[in-house]
Order: C-alpha cells, then sequence, then structure tokens
C-alpha cells in the first residue's frame, strides 16, 4: 500500500493486541489507527491470534457461588455502561486524546520550546515516558536531536521531511537514542504532531549540549 | 479426518453461542447467557491466571467484569464484525488493562478506555469476511503447528501480558530476539499484510 516504515512494525501492533504495550505506546498505535484501514485489518487478524491462544488454555471452571451471584445482579445493573456520553470535540482530534483535549488543539496550553516549536504536555505514562503535541510552525525546523529512549510519532496534521523523507498525516514513527535526526515543517502549513518520550531528548548542538543538563532535570 | 472432525465442532459450538448472544441482545434470555457464563468463565479465569498464577480472587473480578459488560453490551456484539471468540477476548484484555491500570503501584493518568475499540467501527465486506474466516482457520492450525520457542514468546506476550523488555528478562533471551520470534511466529501465522 505505502512505505512500511510509516506503520507500527508488526511485533509493536500484536504487543497493542496483547494489551501487553505501555498505555503511551498504545495511545500513539490508536491514533494511527484512525487513519490507518490497513493497520486496522491487520490488528483485527492479531486479535484472532490472542482468541485462538485464549481458547487454547486449559479451562479453569468457576464456582457455582460466583455464578449465581452474577445471575442475580444482572437485573440491577446500571445500564450506563452501555451508553457513551457524546462530548464536543473537535473532529480533527483523534478520540483517544479525547481524555486530554476538551475542545480542539487552540484551546491547549502550548508552551514555546523554540522559535518554530511549541509543545503541549497531555500525561504521564506510569513508566514516566512523557506524551505531548508538538506544533511545528510552517516550514520550521525541530532542532537536531537525538533520545534517551526511543521516541514515538504520529503526524496528526500538516506533514514533515527528516533525513529519511516526507511524512504526512496518520504516519507513524519510531527512532531510538541512536538516530540523530532534523524535521522540518512544510511550508504550506503548520504541522502537530502527537510524541511519546521515553527518555529526555538530547540537542546534540553545541548551545544546546549545554543545556543537556537542565532538560534532563525535567524528567528527574 | 480428525482435524476436521474438531474444527467441525469447534464451528458448531460457536454458531450455538453465537445464537446465544442474539438471545441475550434481543430477549435479555438469562438462560442463554447462563450458557455462555458456563462457556467462557473458565477460559477467562484461566486468561487471568496465565498473568498471575494462584490469583483466583483476580480471575473471579475480571469474570466478573467481563460477564458484566457481555451483558450489558449484547446488543452491540455483531457477529459479521467480529467472531464472538474473538469479540471475548478483546472484552477480557481490555478488562484486564483496566483492572491491571487501577491497581497499579504507578500510577498512569491514561485512560485505556478509549485507546482499545471493542468492535471495529467500520467492518469488512462480505469478500474480506470470507477471507478473514480462512485467515483465523489458518491461524489456528499453525499455532498447532509453531515451533515451541516461538509459540513461547506469544504465550509471554498474549496470555502473560508481558512486554517484550519483561518477556526478554524472564527467557534471558536478548530484546531483538524476542521480537524477530514474534515476528516470525506472525509471519508462519500468515497474519502478515504484504504491502
Amino acid at each position: 500500500m505505502d512505505q512500511s516504515n510509516n506503520h507500527p512494525y508488526d511485533e509493536l501492533l500484536a504487543a497493542y493486541s496483547a494489551g501487553s504495550l505501555p498505555l503511551s505506546q498504545a495511545l500513539c498505535i490508536s491514533a494511527h489507527l484512525e487513519h490507518c484501514h490497513s493497520c486496522g485489518q491487520r490488528l483485527q487478524q492479531l486479535n484472532h491470534v490472542g482468541s485462538e491462544l485464549m481458547q487454547q488454555l486449559k479451562p479453569a471452571k468457576a464456582s457455582d457461588e460466583l455464578k449465581n451471584k452474577l445471575l442475580g445482579m444482572l437485573d440491577s445493573l446500571p445500564q450506563d455502561l452501555a451508553q457513551e456520553q457524546p462530548r464536543e470535540v473537535d473532529s480533527r482530534v483523534p478520540r483517544c486524546l479525547h481524555q486530554f483535549i476538551d475542545k480542539g488543539y487552540d484551546d491547549l496550553d502550548w508552551k514555546r520550546v523554540s522559535a518554530d516549536i511549541h509543545s503541549a504536555e497531555l500525561c504521564r505514562d506510569s513508566n514516566g515516558a512523557k506524551v505531548e503535541l508538538l506544533k511545528i510552525k510552517p516550514g520550521g525546523s525541530a532542532t537536531t536531536h537525538t533520545h534517551m529512549g526511543d521516541e514515538y510519532t504520529v503526524i496528526l496534521e500538516g506533514s514533515f521531511s527528516d533525513e529519511s523523507g516526507l511524512y504526512g498525516q496518520g504516519d507513524f514513527l519510531v527512532r531510538d537514542e541512536k538516530d540523530q535526526h532534523t524535521p522540518v515543517a512544510t511550508q504550506d502549513r503548520e504541522c502537530i504532531c502527537l510524541a511519546v518520550t521515553e527518555g529526555p531528548i538530547q540537542f546534540t548542538g553545541f548551545l544546546h549540549r549545554l543545556l543537556n543538563p537542565f532538560i534532563r532535570r525535567g524528567y528527574a | 479426518m480428525a482435524l476436521m472432525a474438531t474444527t467441525t465442532g469447534k464451528s458448531d459450538k460457536l454458531a450455538h453461542l453465537s445464537a446465544c448472544i442474539g438471545r441475550v441482545a434481543d430477549k435479555r434470555d438469562k438462560s442463554a447467557f447462563a450458557e455462555l457464563f458456563d462457556h467462557y468463565t473458565p477460559l477467562i479465569r484461566a486468561y487471568s491466571l496465565a498473568r498471575e498464577p494462584g490469583a483466583d480472587l483476580v480471575a473471579d473480578e475480571l469474570v466478573q467484569e467481563v460477564m458484566t459488560r457481555v451483558w450489558l453490551k449484547a446488543e452491540k456484539y455483531n457477529a459479521k464484525l467480529a467472531n464472538l471468540n474473538t469479540w471475548i477476548f478483546t472484552l477480557a484484555r481490555n478488562c484486564r488493562i483496566d483492572y491491571l491500570r487501577r491497581n497499579s503501584r504507578y500510577a498512569t493518568e491514561i485512560d485505556p478506555t478509549d485507546i482499545f475499540n471493542e468492535m471495529e467501527d467500520e467492518g469488512p465486506g462480505p469478500f474480506q469476511m470470507v477471507q478473514q474466516n480462512k485467515a483465523q482457520q489458518s491461524v489456528r492450525e499453525g499455532l498447532e503447528q509453531l515451533p515451541q520457542e516461538q509459540a513461547e514468546v506469544l504465550t509471554k506476550v498474549y496470555l502473560e501480558g508481558k512486554s517484550h523488555q519483561q518477556t526478554s528478562e524472564e527467557l534471558k533471551l536478548p530484546l531483538g530476539t524476542v521480537k524477530s520470534r514474534v515476528r516470525l511466529a506472525l509471519k508462519k501465522l500468515e497474519v502478515l499484510v504484504t504491502r
């Protein structure tokens, strides 16, 4: 369909299907899935794998007590579990991010990172990973940087390019600590990305190297 | 022949269970629900015990969560979109993620509810359905023939809910080996879509 490096690789999607992926990474996969029909189909197959493995387990029977208790509860269960409250979030925002974004991207608390970049932190995962949105102005560049851990990125709006290619809406990227890259947003419009970083970003320019100890402190 | 017989037996059973979920949805039929309980509860408990051996109370709690959702969401289940076994697996997976999050020592602010869909919103067409059923058949047969070392990592990841990192620590294997075994296993099961 398209270049395979813009989709989550198979073992990552399998971990998502298995429910064994850190939730911060699962957020990125979920955001990608909203834009990618072919990964949605792959996911269904991977869910079948989990389903078949489950069928092969040695059954562990429940007590009659549990069964009677549950059957007795059925009539008094609150029905609201079945109904979801529709919320008025901008349709551009992926569903998995509605929990962090009340209205739309514009209402977030954007903080200036550089002349070209603003960021809005959404949350932290239990493993310490930072989940944030990055906004790069049209034609803007993110300083050359490497990472202490892996970085997961999904493009939500606009597009950018780096040394490896051009990326557009829905594209999913993983960069590890060995990669050095300089993403540049395309000229036509600003670019908004969902970014999950497992460890602090290391800027590799001379001045930035001086700043690194201060940046790292943010992760203590 | 023996394999064909068990496969037919399994699909008859599944057709019967699918009829049960239909009766729960349409008529709020408690005897149909009891049949679903009898069939799926031992598997849901086994799934929970795979992650936490000996934790019977946790397993019972997962059963309650999953079967409650089966009762409340039966109407939303659509046999055209996913087979019942797979729907129950995704419910059990989602309930387990939620349980772990609520009971974890390490807090996370991320709510998994909107991350994992219980049903795809957009279903496959009839042609894709046939393809899917075929693929599911090949997954079932493929699992039986998987080399032990590949089956082992799939079990860790899917049933015990271990991350690749945890799997590599427990099996004393390099992380890259764990990932490549998962990849090889998926390739054998023919679940990789060629692009």
